[in-house]
């Protein structure tokens, strides 16, 4: 374990060899044996699973929570939970009104589960420092965030109603800088905008909409001395430069993009990139075999700015 | 025929794990009433065999992929409204059908029972690799 080979590599520079993340996110309830709803909601568990998790795998970093529900919960919409998958967003408090006027405000330190989470890293963060594990913040992007504030409709404003989407995305993007400043003051070394649905729109719209709205987080991120990261998810490909160039030390993709092309592109720019082992066909499914799958990640990704993780 | 429906299938790795999935399931979910009455969809998983068994027979490429009447119509990009209701019409089994979806363009999504129009959709109930699925 070595949180300064994973620091290097998230920020593009060369590695003695590639540095390990798993997003362990709610399989770490399953690795305690606890259901994850349970698990997300208690400190204590919390901290044990991502302790356990880490020793287990013997992780350079690991994030505290994979759960992109905890910022738009702490700002009033509500979730369904469930024992074997993260927690969904049930209501778009947006999806006929602007933020201002569905009266939604920064969330606190004190909103929604932050609490649960302040307490979780003040458990796990000095046994995962004696681990020379890098503990990693991760929250909700502008426009995944956006999606749970005014739900689909938020895909098709981009274009229609596009002040009414700025609007919202905006906010996101304020949300997601206070949540930067919640990670860092817990200790969080790396902190990375996840952003899956930016995946899912043209170049265009995420130069509009997701690239300035990251820039009060990525500034929060950097104010505060530490690592910053972009994961998205899905067929990223035509927003790929947009991702490489957003303004932060590098990005992290899922198993459906090539990892050479992934490659070639943030060295071009400069950055880090992690991934992409086959977190469905691999990992799940065993369709492929894992190990061989490993190998051939490994490969692609090098020993310069890459680091190995599932995708 | 009356009762003939427009089938949807929509590919994901999971829609409650994925917010991607998820919001493809949602612009299914938050069509109008009047097009639910003309639609039948389903999640199909990826992380369950029958999931890949779909998502091979229809030559699935990415996920997260919405298809209509068997074509791979939107993948990897969430549609606008609109685009949804033309892609629909024009798979329209009978011409009263097309006509009836049409006069729907300028509808737009609605919130109220998406939640209940996703759970009959099965969605985020079928993700384990012995998960069945029935459209």
């Amino acid at each position: 374990m070595a949180k300064q080979m994973l620091i290097d590599a998230y920020r593009g520079k060369r590695t003695a060899k590639p540095p390990w993340v798993p997003y362990a996110g709610v399989h770490c309830a399953f690795l305690i044996n606890e259901p994850a709803d349970k698990m997300l909601q208690d400190p204590e568990l919390l901290a044990k699973g991502v302790v356990e998790t880490a020793k287990r795998y013997k992780a350079d970093g690991i994030p505290l929570v994979f759960d992109l529900s905890v910022e738009a919960n702490s700002i009033g919409c509500d979730l369904k939970w469930w024992a074997d998958n993260v927690p969904s967003v049930t209501n778009h408090p947006c999806s006929d009104k602007t933020p201002k006027d569905a009266g939604l405000e920064m969330p606190t330190k004190d909103s929604g589960r932050w609490p649960v989470l302040y307490e979780a890293a003040r458990i796990a963060k000095p046994q995962l420092d004696e681990l020379d594990c890098v503990l990693m913040g991760l929250f909700c992007g502008p426009l995944t965030l956006a999606s749970h504030l005014a739900g689909v409709r938020i895909f098709t404003d981009v274009y229609k109603h596009p002040d009414f989407a700025a609007e919202v995305i905006k906010f996101a993007g304020e949300v997601g800088a206070r949540a930067a400043e919640f990670y860092a003051e817990m200790g969080c070394e790396i902190i990375a905008i996840v952003d899956p649905v930016a995946s899912q729109i043209k170049s265009e719209t995420f130069q509009q909409f997701v690239t300035p709205n990251c820039q009060p987080a990525i500034k929060a991120i950097h104010d505060a001395g530490v690592t910053s990261s972009f994961f998205i998810c899905g067929d990223c490909t035509r927003v790929m430069e947009d991702v490489c160039k957003i303004g932060t030390h590098g990005f992290a993709i899922d198993e459906q993009l090539n990892l050479v092309f992934v490659r070639d592109l943030a060295r071009k720019h400069g950055v880090g990139f992690g991934g992409n082992l086959k977190l469905t066909l691999a990992l799940s499914l065993g369709l492929l075999s894992p190990r061989e799958d490993a190998i051939v990640s490994l490969a692609a990704g090098g020993q310069e700015g890459y680091t190995f993780a599932p995708g | 025929m009356a009762d003939e429906k427009i089938q949807i299938d929509v590919l994901t790795l999971d829609s409650v794990q994925c917010a991607a999935c998820g919001y493809m399931m949602e612009s299914i979910a938050a069509l109008p009433a009047d097009v639910q009455e003309m639609i039948e969809y389903t999640e199909w998983s990826i992380k369950s065999k029958d999931g890949v068994g779909k998502f091979l027979e229809l030559k699935g490429k990415v996920l997260p992929t919405i298809c209509i009447e068997k074509d791979l119509v939107f993948e990897s990009i969430i549609p606008q409204y609109e685009e949804l209701i033309d892609e629909m019409a024009k798979r329209a089994p009978t011409d009263a059908m097309r006509e009836r979806i049409i006069s729907l363009r300028g509808h737009g999504f609605e919130f109220d029972k998406i939640q209940e129009n996703l759970k009959k959709a099965g969605s985020g109930q079928a993700t384990r690799a012995d998960s069945t699925i029935t459209s």
